[in-house]
């Protein structure tokens, strides 16, 4: 009680003060958490896994948490720019950098192309033409089996030496290839912190909040959306990339419907709408999958339960949860 | 006194604490891994998918590969060194076992890899090893893994592959059953290759091919399938599914009167989907395997490793599948132990050298793409099992091991 009056009446105290620095170095301190996280995890292969999917994840959740709009198709967006930052890779011999680029110039596209259809649509609706749009996705990269390997998924993304102004990098190695992808994903956090905090960032919220009354304050609703959908695309393709370079293949699993409700589920797991919650979510999500497992084959019901336990207790989210203790 | 009483209360907790702690971890993999951190061990890493449909197939083979770890321990190692056995949860998942495949070379360092139940995710865990010179040894059916895109010297694959599998079934029923032929296919690589093995040993016996039906995966009812296959009156059915599909197509097709008209075959007849879907469905289908615990009345090799199968696992029988896990295994271990060393090159000189009979009669990996060379069985469902629930096939021909049989290596583009 004592707390709470505090920080009412004086909101400059002590506490308040750190909880604001942390909120305007967000991006910073998450920067530096990301730095230091590999020490931490159990494998560095799970912890470039976390990485990415919480990149995928926070990509999600610009569109789910600040817009509001439920996708139930971004593994279309994700698995665009692994395919096509893949096959850059394999069918042109381009380098690293340029099929970094190309994966994320494919989720830009694929979100333009889903988006411009299914941005009409609002709820239930929306979720699942954008689950529609992203199976029909799905078969084309399935078919396509030259370009994409179909059924056996495509192979062959073996990136070795990584030059950065004249300094060579081992990619095998695998503290190189985390702090590679490392850099790719601080450099997301301050874009999408930059997003989130510009006129754009608030309007993305006011169309979450308050959709008639956006429109009548004269801001364009169908744009912003599309243009979130786009961004939102452009992360996700960013961390499709890294994870066929990761992984030096990218299965046709990468398409299917489950891939998209694992960021609805890091989402929610780690609080939707906050900052670092998408990242909580999947570094919890991955964990628990991976160290359950190698205990026991019943991993699923466990971490199932979990989950339930998760949903119930801490609807905010874990990092939602912790959020708000903190500001009390 | 009351603080006393408190601290008391406290110590208790914890010793309970650490006690239990203490039991969790006595009761956990974990605890093997503590025992035998030694530098010394030689370690296999095994990803396969101990969870989701091919759950069954893969346990029996963690099975059998215990027994092929064990059986090198109790030879004395290599020069005394151990073997010790990491599995994974692949979740039949690629990307799943890419990962796990990074985990098990990055932060275990194992020596190989032995593994994988899908022709993607050996081809993923492939790609993982040959970057990094570790040599893997794949347990599951591809016709992709012996092409040369795809090879490496790293590369081993102890199982059958869909060409071989599917020829020898059509090797076999083609001259005794008619020319006319029906396929019902699922629509993945798995059924497309099994296809492609059929019709290219069905050349030899001017085979023609009727219609080939695809059905996706997890398909349930096949009722509008079946009289199509019925009305065009073909000799043969060739039925290209595996698993739950594959039970519930010869279900169906037995309650369609079809088996009185036609001869149905399946290039894999799986032990555990006869055992689960019982004798009525499977009577008189034929279909091919890698192995069946039944052949130990005839090879001694086999008779040794199902009696040590049977008294590590409380009398259960070896799978096909699972099999494969214990050669897998074995030819690698034995492959160290002849080059005396666990360098790459020198056991994969070892093993590309070996003429080994382990446990289904004589076998060898080819030189171009380390297939390895060995007989595929032709097996009948038994309508009454005589020697208790396990006795389900009759295995009605051997085809013996041939190059021949198997795609040719330029024909996978390697270089002769």
């Amino acid at each position: 009680m004592n707390e709470v009056s505090q920080t009412l009446t004086q909101p400059g105290t002590a506490q308040t003060n750190w909880f604001e620095f942390a909120k305007r170095h967000r991006s910073l301190l998450a920067s530096i958490f990301v730095l230091v996280f590999p020490l931490i995890m159990p494998f560095t292969a799970l912890a470039v896994n976390i990485l990415i999917y919480g990149l995928y994840a926070l990509g999600f959740n610009l569109l789910f948490g600040y817009l509001g709009l439920l996708s139930f198709g971004h593994a279309a967006l994700f698995g665009t720019g692994a395919y096509l930052a893949g096959i850059a890779i394999v069918h042109f011999a381009l380098p690293w950098y340029a099929a970094i680029a190309i994966g994320v110039l494919g989720g830009v596209v694929m979100a333009a192309a889903i988006g411009g259809l299914a941005i009409r649509t609002r709820g239930i609706y929306f979720a699942m033409v954008t689950m529609a749009l992203s199976q029909c996705v799905y078969y084309l990269f399935y078919q396509a089996v030259d370009w994409t390997g179909g059924e056996n998924g495509l192979r062959g993304i073996n990136v070795r030496d990584i030059n950065i102004f004249g300094l060579k990098f081992d990619f095998i190695d695998p503290m190189t290839r985390y702090y590679v992808v490392a850099a790719f994903v601080i450099l997301a956090f301050f874009v999408l912190s930059r997003i989130l905090a510009s006129p754009f960032g608030a309007v993305i919220e006011a169309v979450r909040e308050n959709e008639a009354r956006a429109r009548a304050s004269g801001y364009n609703v169908m744009l912003t959306r599309l243009v979130t959908f786009i961004l939102s695309g452009a992360f996700c393709g960013l961390a499709g990339a890294l994870a066929a370079l990761h992984l030096s293949i990218v299965p046709i699993e990468i398409m299917h419907y489950e891939t998209s409700g694992m960021a609805v589920m890091m989402s929610l797991l780690g609080g939707m709408g906050t900052f670092f919650g998408p990242f909580v979510g999947a570094a919890v999500y991955l964990l628990l999958e991976n160290l359950v497992s190698l205990w026991t084959v019943h991993w699923q019901l466990i971490v199932g339960a979990i989950f339930v336990i998760c949903v119930l207790f801490f609807p905010a989210g874990i990092w939602g949860t912790i959020l708000k203790r903190m500001k009390q | 006194m009351t603080k006393r009483n408190g601290s008391k209360l406290i110590s208790r907790r914890r010793l309970l604490t650490t006690a239990s702690a203490g039991a969790v971890l006595a009761a956990s993999p974990f605890r093997i891994n503590l025992l035998q951190a030694q530098e010394a061990t030689i370690k296999v890493g095994f990803p396969v998918p101990l969870t989701g449909p091919y759950g069954t197939e893969a346990q029996d083979q963690v099975r059998a590969a215990q027994v092929a770890i064990e059986e090198f321990n109790e030879g004395g190692g290599l020069n005394g060194r151990k073997a010790e056995l990491l599995v994974r949860d692949d979740k039949l998942n690629p990307g799943e076992a890419a990962t796990r495949t990074l985990e098990l070379i990055e932060k275990e360092k194992v020596n190989f890899v032995v593994g994988s139940l899908s022709a993607a995710v050996q081809l993923a865990v492939n790609n993982i090893t040959k970057e990094r010179k570790v040599i893997f040894n794949s347990i599951s059916q591809s016709d992709t893994i012996n092409e040369a895109s795809d090879f490496s010297r790293y590369t081993f694959h102890e199982a059958l592959n869909p060409h071989l599998t599917a020829g020898a079934v059509g090797r076999y029923a083609f001259p005794k059953f008619g020319k006319k032929v029906a396929f019902l296919t699922a629509d993945y690589a798995y059924g497309h290759e099994m296809v492609r093995g059929f019709q290219a040993a069905g050349k030899a016996f001017g085979v023609e091919t009727l219609v080939d039906i695809r059905h996706p995966l997890g398909m349930t009812d096949f009722s509008a399938l079946l009289p199509r296959i019925q009305a065009l009156k073909p000799d043969i059915l060739c039925i290209s599914n595996f698993g739950r599909d594959q039970q519930i197509a010869l279900k169906q097709a037995t309650d369609f009167g079809m088996k009185k008209s036609m001869k149905i075959v399946a290039p894999v007849l799986l032990y555990t989907g006869r055992v689960a879907a019982g004798a009525q469905a499977f009577d008189g289908v034929i279909g091919g395997t890698s192995y069946y615990w039944g052949i130990e009345d005839k090879i001694a090799s086999a008779k040794a490793f199902n009696d040590r199968f049977r008294k590590m696992h409380s009398g259960k029988v070896p799978s096909d599948y699972g099999a494969l896990g214990y050669g897998g295994v074995r030819t690698l271990l034995e492959g160290a132990k002849a080059a005396g060393s666990l360098d790459p090159d020198k056991v994969i000189e070892a093993v590309e050298a070996l003429k080994y009979d382990y446990y289904k009669g004589p076998q060898y990996y080819r030189k171009c793409d380390h297939q390895s060379v060995q007989s595929v069985l032709i097996i009948e469902s038994k309508a009454t099992p005589q020697k208790g629930d396990a006795d389900v096939f009759n295995v009605i021909e051997t085809e013996a091991p041939n190059d021949a049989n198997l795609r040719s290596c330029e024909a996978l583009g390697h270089k002769a």
